[in-house]
């Protein structure tokens, strides 16, 4: 029994709200799809933007009366661009209906874009996995996707990798660093031929880390460390 | 009783089918490690068609090309793999 009262009640602040803004009125004519005049309020920003604009023009209707800025400005974005373009239309409808829309979009997108572009610095961010060659060498040693005695053997040709390393590093061998790079990316390829049908998880980690390790290969201070 | 006896029999001709499916698949298992050992050593082996084992981590292959290797880890816990 309260529930309908309720709505009642809410329908008529929403009604009264609309009859409250008869001054933003003017910002109408540039809207084609708002025949009815009850809708006049915030139709005038609703061209600009797209029909998913409708929900947030309901919504901005009762606060309108007010300088709503404010609270919209910490509204999601698509509620918030259209407000910040509400303010400064009562100076520049006056002067022109149709340039007004067209100022009222540059702000949208300038208030959006800081917006936009650093939720995908943050997901930019976390992208860099970390290399954990210890949790790599245990998932390489408890795969099913190798064999024993080809663990044994990738393990051997790791060693004598490494042993190059260490013996070029040292000057004991006449090499180069490109030929290393090569031997190297030999190897991890023969890896990734044995990993990538039967454990494409623990392949795709494996080149995720690839250059990570070769960074640490190929700097002898990191290489020290090992 | 004959109900027993086509349970038995059922049960048995189950338990060895599963014990030959394991055992093949251990074979198959085997015959790839062994030409994947092979193969990473840079040695032509079109196929490992049959093998022996003499020990643990001991065996002989005969590849389908007629190429016969011991393959086997050595003291040193390399594996090694020569041709015969």
């Amino acid at each position: 029994m309260k529930a309908p009262s309720i709505i009642a009640t809410f329908m008529l602040l929403l009604l009264a709200g609309c009859a409250g803004t008869p001054f933003l009125a003017p910002r109408a004519p540039p809207q084609p799809a708002a025949p009815s005049p009850s809708p006049s309020p915030s139709p005038a920003v609703i061209p600009p933007t797209t029909a998913a604009a409708a929900q947030p023009s309901e919504l901005a209707a009762p606060p309108s009366t007010a300088p709503v800025a404010p609270p919209q400005a910490a509204a999601p974005p698509i509620a918030g661009a259209p407000p910040a373009a509400t303010l400064p239309n009562p100076s520049a409808a006056k002067a022109a209906g149709s340039t007004v829309t067209a100022a009222a979009k540059p702000p949208a997108p300038a208030a959006q874009l800081p917006k936009a572009a650093s939720p995908t610095t943050d997901i930019a961010k976390p992208k860099t996995p970390p290399l954990d060659l210890t949790s790599l060498e245990q998932r390489l040693k408890s795969t099913n996707a190798i064999g024993v005695l080809t663990k044994l053997t990738l393990k051997n040709q790791v060693d004598d990798l490494l042993d190059k390393f260490r013996a070029y590093y040292q000057g004991k061998l006449k090499t180069t660093l490109a030929d290393l790079r090569r031997s190297y990316d030999l190897l991890v390829q023969k890896v990734l031929a044995l990993l990538q049908d039967s454990d494409p998880p623990l392949a795709t980690d494996i080149v995720a880390s690839r250059e990570p390790i070769w960074g640490i290969l190929s700097d002898p201070k990191k290489f020290a460390t090992i | 009783m004959s109900i027993r006896i086509a349970g038995l029999a059922i049960t048995l001709f189950a338990a060895v089918s599963i014990a030959t499916s394991s055992l093949a698949a251990d074979d198959a298992s085997v015959k790839k490690d062994l030409f994947t050992v092979i193969t990473l050593q840079g040695l032509p082996c079109g196929e490992v068609v049959s093998y022996t084992t003499k020990n643990d981590n001991d065996h002989v292959v005969v590849c389908k090309d007629g190429n016969r290797y011991h393959v086997y880890v050595n003291a040193q816990g390399r594996v090694v793999v020569e041709k015969q």
